[in-house]
């Protein structure tokens, strides 16, 4: 019993866009040493689109699925690990708000698919789940996990597009710095904006005050640039990484089902 | 220049909700985590939707099997309807699932849940008649733990429940009282709860094997500690069908009409009644038989909780308000 192979190659199309984003944000951002900000999320991005894409499409199958068990098996620690270090300043919270959490679930999931397919195939690698015509009904030793990893999946779904929809974001400050580059074709170049230490509230502030001019940093972002850097923005900004977010966890929901 | 750039860029890219959060952006309120779960809810329908069997033959078959028992006029649609799927398996079952998934992205996405909520109601609708027979309450089939009055309407409940709107957002005790108002959302939980009630005594379900057998049929194909968990509930029920539809039936009743009685009581009740709907979700309805692959929804058991859930009882607008004041003129 097969899915429609050309859903699988949608999805697989997706993935890999997915996977191009991420290694552009990558690009873009070049991280210095101290400070490497989300280049993590960006690297397990491009590997669970490339992972993904894999899985969804026999053909484009890049690793074997024991390689990929240890790579999302280290994902999945460090993220564990990223987790564990926010919990200690937000308590329980992180669980529904934490900044990592959804890439640690991301990550779990796409080590539990892994790990299960290759029970399934009794250690053979196999190369994909797709084939030429759809993608094969697997069977999974422990369906609950994967029903608990759906529902995990997409609560992070919706509350990602509720935030990203919410008061402050949808509109406003959230999506400002992308939006006002693309916008207003001027580009993001700040001299302040760089010295403002990235992720502190300050350099919010400079990021949203890009849109409107509010803050003085963000007119310094305003004042000149190119299309390129606009573009840069763009691919940097919130939106972008939520949305890559989003695509994956939709993606990933729709393969757990598959496989139970 | 372009190392500028990207320092600016580097602060804007601080992803998300952590670093945005300590800005502007507020936790959600009761109505809109609850608006969040029913989105949780179609999101899951619509993967759900999107599985290998949906796509086959079989998924007609499953719509022409709600036809059986109703009344010619409501089934007449419904075997048109499982035909035309049957020719068309692949690309109207693409359809449902992409307008499930765009119900929960809608429901998510703040600007368009008025859309949304309004859209599910009539896809709800639309399903409950053509995918679930009327939830069988018209052949004598229905059962609160087999998923009556059929799991789909229950979600076009609580879009009406949870429409974001304030007009009695005054004097509502529960977040299902904020649209309609405390009177008319009683008044849907008591039709509710009582068709429940009601259903659990019809003579199809009070004989001595009926509970039993219903249950014991939920084991296959599930996994084995669920298929235990069921074949143990069916072995407890076997031959007490009379006696456990009467106790059902009780407890049904009196989450019917627990909502009217004062807070503690009310609290209680409500505490109840997602007693009642988990037990109904694991062993009536062995969590929709999603484990087992090949289910459309999570059955009633889950939007049940979920209902409940938005009738706990709070203190109103006007009474925080009141009480704050006191406290104030206090101190």
């Amino acid at each position: 019993m097969m899915t429609p192979s050309w859903i699988l190659d949608i999805l697989a199309a997706v993935m890999l866009l997915v996977a191009a984003i991420s290694a552009g944000r990558l690009v873009a951002a070049r991280p210095r040493a101290g400070s490497a900000g989300d280049a993590d999320i960006d690297i397990a991005h491009l590997l669970m689109g490339i992972a993904m894409a894999g899985m969804l499409v026999a053909s484009l199958t890049t690793l074997p699925n024991g390689w990929w068990d240890a790579i999302f098996a280290v994902l999945t620690a460090w993220f564990g690990w990223r987790v564990y270090r926010e919990s200690r300043g937000q308590g329980a919270r992180v669980l529904a708000d934490g900044h990592h959490m959804p890439h640690l679930v991301h990550s779990a999931a796409m080590l539990y698919m892994f790990v299960a397919l290759n029970a399934a195939a009794g250690g053979g690698g196999m190369g994909g789940m797709g084939g030429s015509s759809g993608m094969a009904m697997q069977t999974l030793s422990a369906p609950v996990v994967a029903f608990i990893f759906i529902l995990w999946l997409a609560a992070y779904v919706v509350l990602d597009l509720d935030r990203l929809s919410g008061p402050g974001h949808g509109r406003g400050s959230y999506f400002a710095p992308a939006l006002a580059g693309a916008t207003a074709g001027t580009g993001s170049v700040s001299l302040a904006a760089s010295a403002v230490p990235a992720g502190t509230s300050a350099g919010v502030a400079a990021g949203q005050g890009a849109a409107d001019g509010s803050h003085p940093a963000g007119r310094g972002l305003l004042a000149t640039g190119s299309r390129s850097a606009s573009a840069r923005a763009l691919l940097l900004s919130p939106r972008a990484a939520a949305g890559c977010r989003i695509a994956m966890g939709v993606t990933m929901a729709f393969m757990l089902v598959i496989m139970i | 220049m372009s190392d500028i750039a990207v320092a600016g860029g580097q602060a804007a890219r601080r992803d998300s909700a952590s670093a945005a959060t300590a800005d502007s952006w507020r936790p959600p309120d009761t109505r809109r985590v609850l608006q969040l779960s029913l989105a949780v809810i179609w999101l899951l329908d619509a993967v759900l939707q999107y599985q290998s069997f949906m796509f086959t033959k079989g998924f007609a078959q499953m719509l022409a099997g709600t036809a059986s028992g109703n009344p010619g006029v409501i089934a007449s649609p419904i075997n048109w309807d499982a035909n035309l799927v049957q020719h068309h398996a692949v690309l109207l079952n693409t359809i449902f699932a992409t307008i499930q998934l765009l119900l929960a992205l809608g429901i998510a996405w703040r600007p368009t849940v008025r859309v949304a909520l309004a859209a599910s109601i009539a896809w709800a609708l639309a399903v409950w008649w053509f995918g679930e027979g009327l939830g069988e309450v018209l052949n004598s089939a229905a059962s609160p733990v087999n998923g009556a009055p059929g799991a789909v309407i229950i979600y076009a409940l609580l879009a009406v429940l949870l429409w974001p709107s304030d007009r009695h957002a005054a004097t509502a005790r529960f977040a299902a009282a904020r649209a309609v108002g405390a009177p008319v959302a009683r008044a849907l939980w008591l039709v509710l709860w009582g068709s429940l009630a009601y259903f659990a005594l019809m003579p199809g379900n009070r004989a001595p094997q009926a509970l039993s057998s219903m249950i014991a049929g939920m084991a296959s194909g599930e996994p084995g500690w669920l298929a235990g968990l069921d074949n143990h509930a069916a072995s407890l029920l076997a031959h007490r069908g009379l006696a456990a539809s009467v106790v059902l039936a009780a407890a049904l009743a009196l989450i019917a009409v627990g909502v009217y009685l004062p807070r503690p009581a009310a609290r209680a009740t409500v505490v109840l009644a997602i007693v009642v709907a988990a037990v109904i979700w694991v062993f009536g309805e062995a969590f929709g038989g999603i484990l087992a692959g090949g289910a459309t929804d999570p059955n009633s058991g889950l939007l049940l909780i979920l209902l409940a859930v938005t009738y706990w009882p709070t203190r109103t607008a006007a009474a925080a308000a009141q009480r704050a004041g006191a406290e104030e003129a206090t101190a």
